[in-house]
């Protein structure tokens, strides 16, 4: 039966390179995917390219296929990413910059446009699409219109679709859901078409992308296995053999860390899915509840019995809006009286915002040791700490009420206890706030454009 | 008598936007039925007071033995705007392996 082999690059922008270059070496690959993007990096990608046209895709891009083409290139493995970010062009002309200083020949990419709706929301508006807010409901677009930053749909895979039918060997695209990073390869593979789809097949490909799409995380990264994991610091990045009747396993490469085994697959099953019956990506919903699994092997789980169901009207859109700035600031109080110097300091820095009239929309400190991870479901310590970072953060309005924050932080260690130590301070950050809504699918078509060597 | 969530379960958190959502996978078939009995959105809402401003869901998968917990208005307003030093409440799943569950519940399991 026909097998498609995929392993996972990377898992967010920042994320090791070295399992991927393993991974391109010796995994035997069809196909290796990356995923570069949170939710907030296609509003930086989009600053960035206002500040300089040739930018907004993800600079790793460029390191990243300097290792790797030379390897993948001739191997037969073909690649597929999100890293183009807002500029999608751009880096399939970074990309063949690096081929071209490689000296490689004969090679395509594939850009892949549409996703970017910044500059389109009043004909949305206009349409009659309200862009109401997905979490919030109520509110209307028109409050932050003036403050967009940026405005992307989660697209699906049928671009990476034509671009791999194109003969492309590097698939670039901006915001691809995470999902079709690894759901396009395989719809290309086994010749799965939209209209005349396999529902359940659809939902098993989005539920074995996503077990596999923030790379290492599957694999006992971030795992409550972490106790028994093997050398996180060499850590092997995750491999699905997809088979054409729906089922796969997960494994990765011998000799690597990590850990792979029942509980390190439910635990990614079940991040940031929310309503697993429900798992709504742009290819398919993906019905979670019905998988089953076990472990093959060392490191090997198999899943099957994976279902879903048709793939929504509405594509899912991340608006990204300015909405004031963050204030950061900290003092280091040291015992005696440890508790007694944090309470006074913030006694102290909340009336002396009182009388330099800042009044933050949101002002909060964090005693760390104490309470800043379980805020008011700490345990009060039954002795005073050996010493507390007190964190004060605070949401203003402006860069300058922030700075005047920052000072009133500043001066507390010198009107406040004694030994109260102070460092470097943080230099504030503006918010872009974020503004999760629907569109209709029709409206966001994608574009595909090949470029060679 | 009473345990604590953490001897009966695996947790880990993630986040989107300003939800934060707790994976609970049960150690076996006792400690899930033990958990699916007594982790309510009832409960959730005291144990997370001051936490979780929002509605709180709690999905079953028995297949895997586990519990998925959504938790609305739980982040301070997600990673991007937050305040918290967690702006991802990675930290939560922690906070959830507190919970106190009754044994009692985990012998009835057994039974059954």
């Amino acid at each position: 039966m026909k097998t498609v082999r995929m392993g996972a690059g990377s898992g967010y922008w920042g994320d090791l390179l070295e399992p991927a270059i393993d991974l391109a070496k010796r995994g035997e690959l069809d196909y290796l995917g990356f995923d570069f993007l949170a939710e907030l990096t296609m509003s930086l990608l989009q600053r960035a390219k206002r500040r300089n046209p040739d930018t907004g895709y993800i600079p790793d891009v460029v390191p990243w296929m300097r290792a790797l083409l030379p390897i993948t290139h001739g191997n037969g493995t073909r690649m597929v990413l999100n890293g183009g970010g807002t500029n999608c062009e751009a880096a399939a002309e970074a990309v063949l910059r690096v081929a071209r200083d490689a000296d490689l020949t004969q090679l395509r990419v594939a850009a892949i446009s549409g996703d970017d709706l910044t500059s389109r929301i009043g004909e949305f508006r206009q349409a009659g699409v309200t862009l109401a807010n997905m979490e919030t409901g109520e509110r209307s677009i028109d409050e932050i219109a003036d403050r967009i930053v940026s405005a992307h749909a989660y697209i699906g895979s049928e671009g990476i679709v034509e671009a791999l039918a194109g003969g492309a060997e590097v698939v670039i695209g901006g915001r691809l859901a995470d999902s079709s990073v690894y759901v396009g390869p395989l719809m290309h593979e086994f010749g799965w078409s939209f209209e005349d789809a396999d529902w359940n097949l659809l939902g098993a490909a989005i539920t074995v992308a996503h077990v596999i799409e923030c790379a290492g995380i599957c694999c006992g990264g971030m795992s409550s296995q972490w106790k028994n994991v093997p050398e996180p610091w060499n850590m092997g990045f995750p491999i699905a053999d997809f088979r054409q009747d729906g089922t796969a396993e997960i494994s990765k490469l011998p000799d690597t860390g990590g850990l792979i085994n029942q509980w390190t697959i439910k635990e990614h099953l079940l991040y940031e899915t929310h309503n697993p019956a429900d798992y709504r990506m742009p290819d398919g919903i993906a019905d979670l509840t019905t998988t089953r699994l076990e472990e093959t092997g060392p490191d090997r789980v198999r899943l099957w019995d994976m279902s879903g169901r048709e793939r929504p009207d509405m594509l899912k859109v991340q608006i990204g809006y300015t909405d004031g700035w963050i204030a950061e600031a900290r003092v280091l109080l040291p015992w005696p009286d440890t508790m007694a110097k944090a309470d006074r300091c913030e006694e102290i820095i909340r009336k002396r915002l009182d009388i330099v009239g800042v009044t933050p929309r949101e002002l909060r400190f964090d005693r760390v040791g104490v309470d800043a991870l379980a805020g008011p479901l700490a345990r009060r310590p039954r002795r005073d700490p050996e010493e507390i970072e007190l964190r004060v953060t605070a949401r203003v309005d402006s860069r300058e009420e922030a700075a005047m924050v920052n000072r009133e932080v500043t001066h507390v260690s010198t009107i406040g206890p004694v030994g109260t130590a102070f460092g470097p301070p943080v230099k504030p950050r503006e918010v872009i706030a974020l503004w999760p809504t629907l569109v209709p699918r029709d409206m966001v078509p994608v574009n595909v454009t090949f470029e060679e060597i | 008598m009473m345990t604590t969530l953490n001897d009966l379960a695996y947790t880990r958190s993630g986040d989107k936007g300003d939800i934060s959502n707790i994976g609970i996978m049960a150690f076996g078939a006792a400690e899930y039925e033990a958990l699916r009995t007594w982790v309510t959105p009832e409960r959730l809402r005291s144990f997370f007071a001051g936490v979780v401003l929002g509605p709180i869901q709690v999905y079953e998968l028995p297949r895997i033995q586990s519990l998925q917990v959504v938790l609305h208005d739980a982040l301070g307003g997600g990673a991007t705007q937050t305040l918290r030093f967690d702006e991802t409440g990675k930290s939560m799943a922690a906070l959830m392996c507190r919970m106190q569950i009754p044994t009692a519940l985990l012998r009835k399991g057994e039974a059954g």
